[in-house]
């Protein structure tokens, strides 16, 4: 117990809190013994990285099966082992496609158990609260507490549903959750599947999403899950032109729609592509927070208007896989804007020391973070200022700047000047494009700002308060 | 290598199959053991619909504003799909192809501005 009185009468819980050691205390009260040993360890620890300083600076490193900066080295030498060992090619194929699957299903699941957590918890402390904090240290376990429970929970399947249709779309989501991560590069070499037509394989299995609402809401034969499915199709179908579009400038800037080569062009050039494209980054990020469901844009599952949206009916475990898929799909995003925007596994020169791979995920889980900040801020749109914002302000301004792009890439591969100097032109003059037609449209369009709060019209009406005051007590 | 990039697309596509009917086959086990209840009810089974009752089925017509907007979203895609083969070459190309496919996307831009003008693009 602290000298310090508390103010409100001690609870239990409070004088416990009054109790807790301070951090300064524990680490003082640490026995000499674990001090020593804590310092060893410390110093073996910097003898380490030094270690592997002078290893990389050697060059030593590159290309071994222990260069764990980029993992697929270590693949690459397990082919070359098993093909001298003389398997049947097909085997090693298979092996190395069912390692990286195991990788980005073992990353797809790690995230569903502990996303809950940190989406609660940040949520929380933006609105002062404590969050999920009794199952497991700090409330850990939380997620496999509510799924155990979703396990066991009756399912109640509607008497007027569609049977079959009814059970495939929980499964059926799950694969654009999935699929998207293939042509992802991690590393220089650690893309799963590096495909030339990346963007357009992105783009291709986003929409498949599209299909699983639709069919959730039909089957269920209810009108709210029918009313979000329809909203929620509109939405999805709507936001879908200004992602192509805007992946579009990024195509054409960096003349390649292979995922590996546009985060190569952005490391070699030292820049990320949000500087250059600021429009099309926010458009990207605006959509995609359409097209996979989350606050502001949560549509077609409005909880104060259609009750949950397309998966009103589903009970259990499947009603759980629903809310799931949402958490996956929000790190896949944030796993394309980084891709996309911000550089990918790059970070000028620090992916030589640190793999490439963690510094793309400290990426994903800061546009994570922007999305449960978004979440936390901003009040749900209607459904008309939503259909009317991607086609009336982000389709047009990303028409003409792709266009604008479209010259500046013709004068880049032309002009011979250092490209520090053309891409910082390029990302001044952009930048004031946007900002122009940006403040046009907002003008042209956009609702008058109120600039001073009404008086009240009654208090008005009357003659003002103290007119008020008299007509209530007559002299 | 296209065979083998798609072949790994079908194998991620099996895991993705497999990954949310994990938990469904766990539940589904339950079942089996008796651990889930499953105490079927007709009033249980009725349609939610925050407690009124559900006026015919939802498998009927339905608004057609959502139709102009799917309408436009098959023209607009399958336009910037087109365009996406441009995008990729056009540094290397001559600068007269910039007009053509200044045209088509101006043919796009009329046809927005002429959606525009007819109201199509308002939610009513």
């Amino acid at each position: 117990m602290s000298d310090q009185p508390l103010r409100r009468p001690a609870t239990p819980m409070l004088q416990q809190i009054a109790a807790r050691p301070t951090m300064r205390g524990t680490l003082l009260g640490v026995p000499l013994g674990v001090k020593v040993i804590g310092a060893l360890f410390g110093l073996a620890f910097l003898a380490l990285n030094a270690a592997i300083a002078y290893v990389v600076i050697d060059g030593r490193l590159d290309g071994k099966w222990y260069d764990f900066r980029d993992l697929g080295n270590a693949v690459e030498s397990l082919r070359g082992w098993t093909e001298d060992e003389g398997f049947h090619p097909g085997v090693i194929y298979g092996i190395s496609a069912l390692l990286g699957g195991l990788g980005i299903l073992s990353l797809v699941g790690v995230w569903l158990i502990i996303g809950p957590w940190v989406e609660r918890r940040v949520i929380a402390k933006f609105q002062i609260r404590v969050g999920p904090n009794r199952n497991g240290p700090f409330g850990l376990f939380q997620s496999i507490a509510d799924a155990l429970k979703l396990m066991q929970k009756e399912v109640i399947i509607p008497r007027g549903a569609d049977r079959f249709l009814y059970f495939v779309p929980p499964v059926m989501i799950f694969v654009p959750a999935l699929l998207g991560w293939g042509p992802i590069p991690w590393a220089e070499k650690m893309a799963y599947i590096d495909l030339d037509v990346g963007i357009l394989f992105t783009i291709a299995i986003s929409s498949l999403g599209v299909l699983a609402v639709f069919l959730a809401g039909w089957a269920s034969n209810n009108h709210y899950s029918l009313l979000g499915a329809m909203r929620t199709v509109a939405m999805m179908v709507s936001y879908e032109i200004p992602i192509s579009l805007s992946l579009l400038s990024v195509a054409m800037l960096t003349s390649s729609m292979r995922l590996s080569q546009i985060v190569a062009w952005q490391g070699h050039y030292h820049v990320w592509i949000i500087a250059i494209l600021p429009f099309a980054a926010f458009a990207f990020l605006f959509a995609s927070t359409a097209e996979i469901n989350r606050t502001p844009n949560d549509i077609g599952e409005a909880e104060s208007e259609i009750v949950a949206g397309f998966y009103t009916e589903y009970s259990g475990m499947k009603g759980g896989l629903f809310m799931a898929v949402e958490l996956g799909n929000a790190i896949l995003v944030g796993a394309l804007m980084s891709t996309f925007f911000l550089g990918g596994y790059t970070m000028f020169g620090l992916e030589e020391w640190i793999p490439g791979y963690i510094i793309l995920l400290t990426k994903i889980l800061a546009v994570y973070f922007l999305f449960v900040w978004l979440r936390a801020t901003l009040p749900r749109f209607r459904l008309d200022q939503l259909m009317g914002f991607a086609w009336k302000f982000l389709i047009p301004i990303s028409m003409v700047q792709v266009f604008v792009v479209a010259i500046e890439a013709s004068v880049f591969a032309r002009v011979t000047a250092p490209a520090l100097f053309t891409l910082g032109a390029f990302a001044i003059v952009n930048l004031s494009i946007t900002i122009l037609l940006v403040k046009l449209w907002a003008d042209r369009l956009g609702y008058a700002v109120i600039q001073h709060p009404t008086k009240p019209v009654l208090t008005q009406a009357v003659g003002g308060l103290r007119a008020a005051e008299r007509i209530r007590k007559p002299a | 290598m296209i065979p083998e990039d798609f072949g790994r697309v079908g194998v991620l596509l099996a895991f993705a199959l497999a990954f949310p009917a994990l938990p469904l086959g766990v539940s589904y086990l339950l079942y089996i053991t008796k651990i889930r209840p499953s105490n079927a009810d007709p009033i249980k089974q009725a349609t939610y619909e925050c407690g009124v009752e559900s006026e015919g089925s939802s498998w009927g017509q339905f608004n057609a504003r959502y139709y102009v907007f799917a309408l436009g979203f098959v023209i607009f895609d399958v336009d910037v799909i087109f365009l996406y083969p441009w995008a990729v070459q056009h540094a290397d190309l001559p600068l007269g192809t910039l007009v053509k496919a200044a045209v088509f996307m101006g043919i796009l831009a009329f046809g927005l501005a002429y959606a525009w003008r007819k109201r199509a693009l308002e939610w009513r």
